[in-house]
């Protein structure tokens, strides 16, 4: 959340003669996207998401180069990219995983999964393998506690997870 | 009394009426073959006031957590002044426990968006934003989809068979959030769909008033919305035959629990899933004819009745009715969500509260500061207590925090804090022999200026 700080006071940032919302990106969202709403600042989250999609995270750079798009000022921006979970403003690696640690995947003994992702990649929440291929990181309730315990692989819910058959699926990924 | 044929579930198979093993994605075709956007058909054929009277008198109560008419919402809104109107979807379903607008999202997205046009024609509203929370990434592009086929069959768009409502082209759209629970708060959800942060206003003005970009707007839950075809369909007296009665002999305004309900069962049971019943159906039911008793035959200890906020209930209340009263009488919130999380003999109650209040102070939106610092002090002391580490005094603090919280009107300007209070206090409360045990004693000497 919000007010949970995140290191963007450390942030270095990266600057680079080519944007990152690309005029092909800026033509298609202006076709298809800002029609819908009635204001462009409303853009804000499908926009973030595209330039996100594009480059796995949310350079500072992009982020800039969104609010002029928009017409909003680079820290409202901001301010709306670091409110929510999702946006990344710091590289991730190439897969994301997120492992559920609601109640009902408690109660159905979630820490297995993250003990065995700890012993077979060694990292822990937060943190990304030194290859950059994957990140960990805990999620609060996915919606599927049904199925519990449960985690998302980037955009693919995996269910009725245990240490072993979750260590195959990320094995296929490695 | 059991539900005698599956409703919302009707097109998706579900326990005790089919093997969810045959369980597909309902395209537009076969949908409208098993009857689908009939009941947007004859609700067209009506006058718009009229939908909502019928939506009314059937007393269909919000699905989303807070139980309100329905019907009523549609009363709120101004006369239409030839600016836009909105419609505000909420599928932002992050209750933990709640899994059931997931399933109709999953297969029966139709449903959906045909309780959305019959609500936009009813009220009037021209444009219609499901805000559907980031996670369920999969079931945005299966509605997405869904949308398309509704635009192309002319549900929405401007060859729509509603034709112009309030002087425009109805139209449907999903907005995809990015991860926060408060976004599921009602006007948290609008300010984030206007692109901000998803702080929740301060109330009034009231959204069907002042809500999307200022303008009038209706928010519903995706369940309430997909139980109304169904109620144009097949009337509001069908709708009532179903449920928990009024009292005998209690006026109409007494508030009933009608319907069908979706129940998510999860937890320590054997067969969790979602279940269609009727409300009123109780907690022993649900854990036993439909999931199939409880884990490896162990003792039930307690379970959340909807979702997290709600608070738990004990075995003292197994039996408990899960309708809209269920918070007199079993001293918790309410029916919430009803996701029903089942837990067995062997959980840790501690474990639970410290898991619950974590939930809570990271999904905090930061506004208020009883919540956001409420919400971090019951996290760190519940942490303190588990590990062993706590003394009778956090006990007391805990509980002091807890009811600092939202049950002191206006200190707050949304529910999460309610509901943080409400989880943390009814388990400290109701298994106080637990947690008294795992802490050493120590003398609490009040503090006047704290008290
Ligand atoms: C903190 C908080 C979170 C909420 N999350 C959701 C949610 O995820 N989905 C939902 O439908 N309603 C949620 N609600 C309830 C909504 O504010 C609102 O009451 C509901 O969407 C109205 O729809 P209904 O009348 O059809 O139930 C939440 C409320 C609060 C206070
Ligand atoms: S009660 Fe909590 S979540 Fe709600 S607005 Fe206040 S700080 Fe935000
Ligand atoms: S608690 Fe893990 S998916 Fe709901």
């Amino acid at each position: 959340m919000a007010w949970i700080m995140k290191n963007s006071a450390a942030m270095a940032i990266d600057r680079r003669d080519e944007p990152y919302l690309t005029d092909r990106m800026k033509a298609e969202l202006e076709a298809d996207v800002l029609p819908r709403y009635p204001t462009r600042q409303a853009a804000t989250l499908p926009v973030l998401h595209a330039v996100q999609h594009e480059h796995n995270y949310l350079p500072y750079q992009a982020v800039e180069e969104a609010a002029a798009f928009l017409g909003v000022s680079a820290s409202e921006m901001l301010d709306t990219a670091t409110f929510y979970e999702e946006y990344w403003l710091t590289p991730k690696g190439k897969y994301l995983i997120m492992v559920c640690q609601s109640i009902s995947c408690e109660l159905m003994n979630h820490g297995q999964l993250l003990e065995m992702i700890q012993d077979k990649l060694g990292i822990g929440p937060g943190e990304t393998t030194d290859d950059g291929k994957f990140t960990l990181m805990t999620a609060e309730c996915l919606g599927s506690c049904g199925t519990a315990p449960c985690a998302l692989i980037d955009e693919t819910l995996h269910e009725n997870l245990t240490a072993e058959n979750f260590d195959v699926q990320i094995g296929a990924l490695q | 009394m059991a539900l005698t044929e599956p409703i919302l579930t009707k097109r998706i198979p579900c326990w005790p009426f089919a093997d969810p093993a045959g369980r597909a994605l309902v395209l537009y075709d076969r949908f409208v073959e098993t009857g689908g956007y009939a009941a947007l058909r004859k609700a067209i054929d009506m006058p718009p006031g009229e939908v909502i009277d019928l939506v009314k008198s059937s007393e269909l109560r919000g699905r989303g957590g807070a139980g309100f008419p329905a019907g009523v919402k549609g009363r709120f809104l101004p006369d239409p002044d030839g600016k836009p109107r909105y419609l505000a979807v909420n599928a932002d379903e992050s209750e933990p426990g709640t899994f059931k607008d997931r399933l109709l999202l999953d297969y029966d997205p139709h449903l959906l968006l045909e309780g959305i046009a019959i609500c936009m024609y009813a009220c009037l509203l021209d444009t219609a934003y499901i805000y559907i929370r980031g996670e369920y990434r999969t079931q945005a592009r299966k509605l997405q989809a869904a949308v398309e086929e509704a635009y192309a069959n002319n549900v929405f768009g401007d060859q729509s068979i509603m034709g112009k409502l309030n002087g425009q082209v109805p139209n449907c759209y999903v907005h995809i959030g990015a991860g926060a629970y408060i976004c599921g708060e009602e006007t948290g959800l609008l300010e984030s769909l206007e692109g901000k942060r998803g702080w929740p206003r301060i109330k009034p003005p009231f959204p069907a008033v002042a809500g999307a970009f200022g303008r009038p707007t209706v928010i519903n839950n995706v369940e309430t919305l997909a139980m109304v075809g169904p109620i144009i369909d097949k009337g509001a007296e069908w709708f009532k035959s179903m449920g928990t009665q009024r009292p005998q002999g209690a006026p109409p305004t007494v508030p009933a629990s009608f319907g069908p309900k979706l129940f998510g069962v999860s937890g320590h049971v054997n067969r969790p899933g979602v279940y269609e019943e009727e409300l009123g159906t109780t907690i022993s039911e649900l854990i036993e004819n439909h999931s199939m008793g409880m884990r490896d035959g162990k003792k039930f200890k307690a379970a959340v009745p909807g979702g997290i906020s709600m608070g738990v209930v004990t075995a003292e209340h197994y039996d408990a009715k899960l309708d809209f009263d269920i918070g007199k009488k079993c001293a918790c919130l309410g029916l919430g969500t009803a996701g029903l999380i089942v837990m067995d003999e062997d959980t840790d109650m501690v474990a639970v509260a410290r898991n619950v209040a974590r939930f809570f102070s990271h999904e905090s939106c930061g506004q208020c500061t009883p919540c956001r610092e409420g919400t971090t002090w019951m996290y760190k002391v519940l942490q303190r207590i588990e590990a062993g580490d706590g003394t009778t005094r956090d006990l007391d603090l805990l509980l002091e925090l807890s009811s600092s919280m939202g049950m002191m009107p206006g200190t707050t300007i949304c529910g999460l804090a309610d509901g943080a209070n409400w989880a943390v206090r009814t388990i400290v409360n109701k298994f106080w022999d637990e947690f008294e045990s795992r802490v050493t004693k120590q003398r609490y000497v009040p503090l006047t200026v704290v008290s």
